[in-house]
C-alpha cells in the first residue's frame, strides 16, 4: 500500500472529527522530518478522538503549541501527525479575588498576562517568546526566564493540569485552589515532559499582585569570579531581588535589538551593536517603593554602573529572556546549552565554557539566573571556520566532562546534522530507568514524540 | 505475624530494629487523627541498604509495609492496615550535611522539622515549611504528605523546598531523584514523589533548600466583632498587593479556648482574630504593615495590635500553634477537617460551617490558613457517645461537600491517607484515578507499600455508594478588584 492513500483516509478520518478546515499539510521541518498531516482540534474531546485514531493506527504524534521550541530535543524516529493545541485558547475561569486562573493549553502567554494586567495581577513568568508561545508548550518544555530567580518556574505556580494520554484517555491533577494535596502531583510530572507522556490540554495557575514599581541596577565586575562573588553577596543580603542575572562580556552583544541581518553566519557586524565588552555584569531587578529602591541602591554600592526604569527596563529584560533566540537569529549554526547546576557549581560551569568553546573554535556567551543555577550558554561558530558536525559533538562531550557533579547540560539548539552524533539530553541525576517506566506506563506504544525526549 | 517470617524479618533488619510485643505495637496503632489499627510488627529503618533488604524481603513474602515518620499525620497515612508492618524512619535522624554556599541541607528522613531550623539558624538561614506539628513531625513525613504550614503562604509548601531525594523502591532498588541543583534534565520525579503519601517508595535521604532569615518581621493581630469582617479582610489584603508571609484566622470560640489554655493575649470578647505576619526588608515590612493595618480598619476591624518585641510575637504564635492542644482541655474528642476553598468564599463557607454545626448540635471551632483558603474546622464531640461520633462524621462530610461545590479540594495539607480515600472520586473521575493507579504501579506494582491509601482502585470508586449531599450555593464569581 502506498503512503498517499493512507494519508488520504487519515485526513478524512480526522476531518470527520475536527472539520476539514482544521486538517492540513504542514510545511514545518522538525530536525529534518516533516509530518505529512497536521490537525488542529478545538477541544479536549476532539484531542481525545484524534489520539484514538492515531493510537489505533500506531501513528507517531507530535504535540505542538506555537512551535517556538519544536526543534529542541532528539531527532524523531518518525513523525506522522502534527497535533496543534492552538485552538484551545480560552480563559476558562479567572477570579481576581481568588488569585487563580484556568486556561486552555493553546492560549498565548502574552494574552493571559494581558488579561491579568487588567486587574493589576500577573504570573511572575517570563520565558522566551512570551507573545507567541502557548501555555501548553511552555509547560511541556518547562521554559523559564530571568524571573525564575525569585518566583521559580511553572512547577511552582501551576496548581492544576488537564491532559489526554496517547490512547485518548483523559486525566488531570490538582485543581483550582492554591493549596491542594489530593492525589498525585500530575503537574510536576507533565511539566518538562516534552509532550512525551500526554498532550496537555489546559492548566490552572495561581496569580500574584503585579509589582507597582521596579528598577534595575546593572553592576559591572572585572571577572566571572568577581561577578559571582558579588551576586552571592546580593543573594545573602537582606534584599530579595526579583531577578539576579549574570551576563558574560560575550553575551552583551546580544542584549540589544539585533542589527539588520546581512548574513546569519556573519559574526562581526560592520557596525557592532554595542561596544565590545570586557566586563561581566550582574543585573539586579528590585520591586518596591522609592524608599525600598533607595535602600537597595545603597546596598549595591559602587558596583552599579547603570540604572534602568520604565520602558528601557522592560526592553532590557525582554532582551535577556530572548537571549538564546537572538543568538540563533544572528548565528544560524549556534549551539545553545541549558545548564542546571548548584549555586556553587556556576563558577565551574563558566570555566568549562571558557575552556571547551575556544578549544573547538566557538565564541562563548552566557547569561544565567544565579539563585537557581540555570545558565544559558551560547557556543557561537566563527564565520571563517564553519564547524563540522563532529566539532559540536566533541565540544559538548568535553564541556560535559568538565561540569561539576550533579549538574546537567541539555543542548537546546544546534544544527540538526550534529544531533546524530551525540545525545542532546546528556546525563541526569534522576533515575533514567524509572523515567522510562513512567513513559511506558502512560504511552506503551510510544506514539507521543518518539525519539524526541530523554525517555 | 507468622513466627517464622518474624524470625526472618529480625535477621534481615537486625533484631534490635524490630518490635513485636503487643505493648510496643499499640504505640504505633494510631496517628494524630481518629483512626486506629494495630501493625503486626514495627521495623526501624537504619540506613538505605538495610531498608532495601527489608523491602526485598517483604516483596518476596507479600508483606505489606507502611512507612511512618513521627506519626503526627491526621489522615491515617501512617497507620497499618491489613496486618501490614510499620517501617519507621524515626531513628534515621541525622543531619548529613549543611551546605551554606548552596543554601542546601541534606538530611535523613527522621530529622524533626524544627530541629533542622534550630541547627542552621546560627548561620542566618532556616527551613521554611513549618507545619503546626513542627516540633515533632519529621522531614521524611513532610515529604510524604507535602506538608504546609502557616508560613507557606509566601514561601511555598514542602515540594517547593525539596530538590533531591534518595528513595528505596518496593522491590528494594535504591534510586536518586534530583540533587542539590534546583533543576535537572528529564522528568521531575522528585516533584512527583513529594506528596505521594508513602505509596511510591521510602525516602532515605532528602536535599532541602535553606532560606535566609528575613531582616525584619512584623506580626499583627487584627480583632473583629464579626467573622464576616475578618473573612472579607483576607480577600482585601491579597487584593491590596501585599502577600503576607502568613495570614491565619481563629474564630471567637476557638480563641477563647486557646486563651484559657495559654495566655496568648487574644481578646476574649471578639468574634474572630487575624494573625498576620509580614517579612522582608525593613523598609518593605514597615510599608506593608501600614498598608495591612489600613485595610483591616477599612474592613471593620475593632483594633489592630502589633507585637512590639519577639516575646509578644512568640506569644501570639503560641496561641495559634497550640490551638489543637488547647481543644483537648475542653472536649473529649475532636475531628480536624482539612479543606480548601477559593479565598473569596471564606465568608460564605464559615457561615455554612456554623449552620451545619448547629444542625447536628456540635460545636465547631475554626483555626486556619485564611490566606490560601485552607480551612481547618475542628468538630468537637464526645467519643463515648456513639450518636455524637456518628454526627461528627456527617458534619465533616457535609462541610466537605460544600467546599467541593465551590471548586475546592478535600485536602490542602493533611493528605488523603485512608481517611479521605472515599472522597477522591468526588474530585477525580475514574479515568483520572486510573492514570494515577498506573503511575503507582510503576513504582509499587503489587501495592504492598502503603496499600489502600491515597489513590482508590478504580473498581473501588464504583463501589462507593451514593452521591455526596449536594450543597446549594450561589454561582462562583470572583469579587471585582
Amino acid at each position: 500500500m502506498s503512503a498517499a492513500p493512507a494519508i488520504g483516509t487519515l485526513q478524512q478520518e480526522l476531518a470527520a472529527i475536527v472539520g476539514a478546515a482544521h486538517v492540513g499539510t504542514p510545511s514545518v521541518e522538525i530536525n529534518g522530518v516533516t509530518p505529512p498531516v497536521s490537525v488542529e482540534p478545538a477541544s479536549e474531546d476532539e484531542i481525545a478522538a484524534v489520539l484514538r485514531v492515531a493510537h489505533q493506527r500506531e501513528l507517531v504524534v507530535v504535540p505542538a503549541g506555537a512551535m517556538t521550541q519544536i526543534q529542541t530535543g532528539g531527532i524523531y524516529e518518525r513523525a506522522d501527525l502534527l497535533l496543534q493545541t492552538t485552538r484551545l485558547n480560552d480563559i476558562r475561569h479567572y477570579d481576581p479575588g481568588d488569585l487563580t486562573i484556568g486556561v486552555g493549553a493553546g492560549l498565548r502567554l502574552g494574552e493571559m498576562q494581558r488579561a491579568l494586567a487588567e486587574h493589576q495581577q500577573w504570573i511572575p513568568y517570563d520565558p522566551p517568546n512570551i507573545e507567541s508561545a502557548t501555555i501548553g508548550g511552555l509547560l511541556a518544555t518547562s521554559a523559564a526566564g530571568p524571573l525564575k530567580a525569585s518566583a521559580g518556574g511553572p512547577r511552582d505556580f501551576c496548581i492544576g493540569i488537564q491532559f489526554v494520554l496517547a490512547e485518548g484517555q483523559k486525566g488531570k491533577g490538582g485543581g483550582r485552589v492554591v493549596k491542594n494535596v489530593a492525589g498525585y502531583d500530575m503537574m510536576k510530572l507533565m511539566i518538562g515532559s516534552y509532550g512525551s507522556l500526554a498532550v496537555i490540554t489546559g492548566a490552572n495557575f495561581k496569580v500574584f499582585p503585579r509589582p507597582r514599581q521596579t528598577r534595575t541596577y546593572v553592576c559591572s565586575l572585572a571577572s566571572s569570579a568577581e561577578a559571582l562573588s558579588f551576586a552571592n553577596t546580593v543573594l545573602r543580603s537582606p534584599m530579595w531581588p526579583m531577578c539576579l542575572e549574570l551576563v558574560s562580556p560575550g553575551a552583551q552583544e546580544y542584549l540589544c535589538d539585533a542589527p539588520a541581518a546581512v548574513d546569519p553566519d556573519h559574526y562581526v557586524p560592520d557596525h557592532p551593536a554595542v561596544k565590545p565588552a570586557s566586563q561581566w555584569q550582574v543585573v539586579v531587578r528590585m520591586a518596591g517603593s522609592d524608599n525600598i529602591l533607595a535602600r537597595c541602591r545603597r546596598e549595591l554600592g559602587a558596583a552599579v554602573t547603570r540604572e534602568l526604569e520604565g520602558a528601557a527596563e522592560e526592553q532590557f529584560w525582554g532582551w535577556v529572556r530572548q537571549f538564546e533566540y537572538s543568538l540563533l537569529q544572528r548565528h544560524r549554526n549556534a549551539m545553545v546549552v541549558q545548564v542546571n547546576t548548584s549555586i556553587q557549581g556556576e563558577a565551574a560551569v563558566l570555566q568549562a565554557l571558557e575552556k571547551a568553546a575556544p578549544d573547538f573554535n566557538f565564541i562563548a556567551a552566557a547569561v544565567g539566573r544565579v539563585p537557581t543555577g540555570n545558565l544559558i550558554l551560547g557556543f557561537l561558530p566563527l564565520s571563517v571556520d564553519p564547524p563540522s558536525a563532529m566539532q559540536y559533538a566533541n565540544c559538548v562531550s568535553q564541556f560535559r566532562g568538565l561540569l561539576p557533579a550533579g549538574s546537567s547540560a541539555m543542548v537546546a539548539h544546534c544544527p540538526k546534522e550534529a544531533k546524530a552524533h551525540f545525545d542532546v539530553w546528556g546525563t541526569t541525576p534522576t533515575d533514567l530507568q524509572l523515567m522510562k517506566a513512567v513513559k511506558h506506563a502512560l504511552d506503551p506504544k510510544n506514539i507521543l514524540n518518539r525519539g524526541k525526549f530523554i525517555v | 505475624m507468622n513466627p517464622s517470617l518474624l524470625r526472618q524479618l529480625k535477621k534481615v533488619a537486625g533484631a534490635k530494629s524490630v518490635l513485636d510485643r503487643r505493648e510496643d505495637l499499640v504505640l504505633y496503632e494510631y496517628d494524630a487523627g481518629v483512626q486506629k489499627s494495630l501493625p503486626s510488627a514495627v521495623v526501624f529503618g537504619e540506613n538505605a541498604q538495610q531498608i532495601s533488604r527489608i523491602m526485598r524481603f517483604c516483596a518476596e513474602n507479600k508483606i505489606a509495609v507502611v512507612p511512618r515518620g513521627a506519626g503526627t499525620g491526621l489522615s491515617g497515612g501512617a497507620i497499618a492496615v491489613d496486618h501490614s508492618i510499620v517501617l519507621s524512619t524515626a531513628r534515621m535522624n541525622k543531619i548529613l550535611e549543611v551546605d551554606l554556599p548552596n543554601l542546601r541541607a541534606v538530611v535523613q528522613p527522621g530529622v524533626v522539622n524544627l530541629e533542622l531550623s534550630n541547627y542552621v539558624v546560627q548561620h542566618g538561614v532556616y527551613y521554611a515549611p513549618d507545619p503546626s506539628s513542627q516540633r515533632a513531625c519529621t522531614i521524611g513525613g513532610n515529604v510524604a504528605e507535602n506538608s504546609g504550614g502557616p508560613h507557606t503562604l509566601a514561601l511555598g509548601v514542602t515540594v517547593n523546598h525539596v530538590t533531591g531525594l534518595e528513595i528505596v523502591l518496593p522491590d528494594g532498588r535504591i534510586v536518586e531523584f534530583g540533587g542539590k541543583a534546583q533543576d535537572s534534565t528529564g522528568l521531575d520525579l522528585a516533584g512527583f514523589f513529594v506528596g505521594s503519601e508513602g505509596t511510591l517508595g521510602v525516602t532515605t535521604k532528602i536535599t532541602v533548600k535553606l532560606t535566609k532569615l528575613p531582616e525584619s518581621v512584623a506580626t499583627l493581630l487584627a480583632i473583629y466583632n464579626t467573622v464576616e469582617d475578618a473573612a472579607n479582610t483576607v480577600v482585601a489584603i491579597t487584593q491590596s498587593g501585599v502577600t503576607p508571609a502568613a495570614l491565619e484566622m481563629l474564630d471567637g470560640w476557638l480563641l477563647r479556648a486557646v486563651e484559657a489554655a495559654v495566655h496568648a493575649g487574644y481578646p476574649l470578647d471578639s468574634a474572630a482574630v487575624l494573625l498576620i505576619e509580614l517579612e522582608g526588608l525593613k523598609e518593605a515590612v514597615e510599608e506593608q504593615a501600614d498598608a495591612v493595618q489600613k485595610v483591616c480598619m477599612q474592613q471593620g476591624a475593632r483594633e489592630v495590635r502589633r507585637a512590639k518585641d519577639e516575646a509578644q510575637r512568640q506569644a501570639l504564635w503560641l496561641g495559634r500553634k497550640t490551638a489543637f492542644g488547647a481543644i483537648g482541655r475542653v472536649s473529649p474528642s475532636y475531628y480536624t477537617q482539612d479543606a480548601v476553598i477559593p479565598r473569596t468564599k471564606v465568608p460564605v463557607t464559615l457561615a455554612e460551617i456554623d449552620r451545619i454545626g448547629k444542625k447536628y448540635g456540635l460545636q465547631i471551632g475554626n483555626v486556619f490558613h485564611a490566606g490560601d483558603g485552607n480551612l481547618h474546622p475542628l468538630i468537637l464531640f464526645d467519643g463515648r457517645d456513639p450518636e455524637q461520633t456518628a454526627n461528627s462524621k456527617k458534619v465533616g462530610k457535609e462541610i466537605m461537600s460544600f467546599c467541593l461545590s465551590l471548586g475546592g479540594s478535600i485536602t490542602g495539607e493533611h493528605g488523603v491517607g485512608s481517611e479521605k480515600i472515599n472522597l477522591m472520586p468526588y474530585m477525580f473521575s475514574e479515568s483520572d484515578l486510573e492514570v494515577m493507579v498506573r503511575l503507582r504501579n510503576v513504582f509499587n506494582p503489587d501495592s504492598l507499600l502503603n496499600p489502600h491509601k491515597l489513590i482508590p482502585e478504580t473498581r473501588m470508586c464504583r463501589e462507593i455508594t451514593g452521591p455526596l449531599p449536594k450543597a446549594v450555593v450561589e454561582p462562583a464569581t470572583g469579587l471585582p478588584v
